[in-house]
């Protein structure tokens, strides 16, 4: 807990950033950009990593260390990336992931992915993800690398993502995380915009859908879509991180979501590893929007009420679970 | 109100509005109606282009550079092009073209919007959000 804030991180990614798990130069661009973001926001009186100590395997152990032994995390999302067209374990591998779920099985939860363009595959491998190792949602990513030569898919295609969500339905999944916004490696940009979240909601709306990364930069995007439909939310992933180099900025996205979208729309994630979680955590736990801004804008104060919502009592209702019941399980007296 | 390129000559605008920023080829809107063109000067058939980023991580820079030379250096009392992206000046959504504000959807600000219950029924389809 921060304060008396249940902390429950909506992802970490277990990256292999090795060499030769990348298929050539786009996924060594991929993999820079991710540094870029590291080196980017990571504020000045924080431990930065060199592009070599970044650029490795990390391990189970490493993403426990950092998420519940250096920061006031309570539970995580241990989630994969199925870039298996640019990667030769798709980055950061389900199993892995699986793997980090295993270790804390109160605290930590695994959610699987897959790649909807592979077909029955993908859906043969859902049903894995969740039988035999506990997958509580999906995440995915809008594009096939295919070693280079990307081509994106849409969240609203009969074809492609309708199956999917169905099979997700029937194995008992009714929450699914998309990245959006934020192109990474030579994605193509079109696919990263939220316009096809409306046919997946409409469509489906037993499944609450999370754009992560607020879909940044497509924020007044994101917030249409998220007035419109019941069931999508956005995730801070990432977006958290500006708390701290760009106050503003993130004033600006948080006020606008709270606003018009509402505190019980919005989620937090820390990215780790990233980012180590703690400076983020405690910047926004201290933050608040500047009052000019409040004043000029309209934008409502971020309460205390609003910071546990966002930092993890949605997300714990996302999961279908009681706040209270696992605040008092769960729950970890502030340490840092 | 828009902000319209100063000193840029008709024939640079008409050929610089077939060229889209990657975030906004899908919608249709130009560098121009994105309000990304500064200048274009011509000088002894060498042209010099200044260009305003939205935001100043864009990776896609590198391509709209790449699409707007191109696009000046297609014009026929062109022999050479440079194309720079300037920092002094910040883009703002104030220099949106109306056509583009409108496909963009922009929000307004919420002192601006009044009542948000009252802004969204009035400009959702079916008055509902």
């Amino acid at each position: 807990m921060i304060g008396d804030a249940f902390v429950f991180d909506g992802v970490a990614h277990p990256f292999n950033f090795t060499p030769k798990n990348a298929y050539g130069s786009a996924g060594e661009m991929f993999n820079q950009h991710l540094y870029a973001f590291h080196n980017v926001l990571t504020p000045e009186n924080e431990p930065k990593q060199s592009a070599e100590e970044f650029l490795k395997e990390w391990t189970p152990d490493d993403i426990r260390q950092m998420v519940y032994e250096n920061s006031d995390t309570d539970m995580l999302v241990a989630m994969p990336l199925p870039l298996t067209d640019m990667f030769r374990d798709g980055l950061s591998p389900w199993e892995t992931c699986a793997d980090l779920a295993s270790r804390d099985p109160d605290r930590t939860v695994f959610w699987g992915s897959v790649n909807p363009l592979e077909g029955r595959r993908a859906l043969e491998l859902m049903e894995r993800q969740v039988g035999e190792f506990g997958a509580k949602a999906f995440k995915f990513y809008n594009v096939r690398y295919d070693y280079g030569s990307p081509f994106p898919w849409r969240m609203d295609d009969p074809k492609i993502a309708f199956p999917i969500f169905e099979k997700a339905q029937e194995l008992g999944i009714n929450l699914i995380g998309v990245h959006k916004g934020v192109p990474l490696g030579p994605q193509p940009v079109e696919a990263t915009q939220t316009w096809d979240m409306d046919g997946a909601a409409a469509a489906f709306p037993d499944i609450n859908f999370v754009i992560f990364h607020v879909g940044l930069p497509f924020i007044d995007e994101t917030c249409w879509q998220l007035i419109r439909f019941p069931n999508l939310y956005a995730s801070l992933a990432a977006t958290v991180n500006f708390v701290v180099r760009a106050p503003r900025l993130f004033a600006e996205i948080l006020g606008k979501l709270l606003f018009w979208c509402g505190e019980d729309k919005i989620v937090y994630g820390s990215e780790a590893p990233i980012w180590q979680p703690q400076w983020a955590l405690q910047a926004f736990k201290d933050f608040s929007i500047p009052q000019d801004l409040c004043d000029g804008y309209g934008y409502p104060q971020l309460t205390d009420v609003a910071k546990r919502k966002i930092l993890g009592e949605n997300l714990l209702r996302l999961h279908g679970m009681d706040v209270e019941d696992s605040k008092s399980r769960l729950g970890r007296p502030q340490s840092h | 109100m828009a902000i319209r390129p100063a000193e840029t000559p008709e024939w640079a605008i008409r050929a610089l509005s077939e060229v889209f920023d990657p975030c906004c080829r899908e919608k249709g809107i130009s560098v121009v109606d994105m309000g990304l063109l500064r200048s274009v000067v011509l000088d002894d058939r060498h042209a010099r282009v200044e260009l305003l980023l939205t935001s100043g991580w864009c990776p896609f820079a590198a391509r709209v550079l790449t699409d707007v030379e191109e696009a000046v250096r297609a014009h026929p009392g062109v022999d050479s092009c440079e194309v720079e992206i300037v920092w002094d000046e910040a883009w703002s959504t104030d220099r949106l073209t109306e056509s583009a504000r409108r496909k963009l959807r922009f929000l307004p600000d919420p002192a601006v919007a009044g009542d948000r219950n009252a802004y969204l029924a009035a400009h959702t389809p079916g008055g509902q959000p």
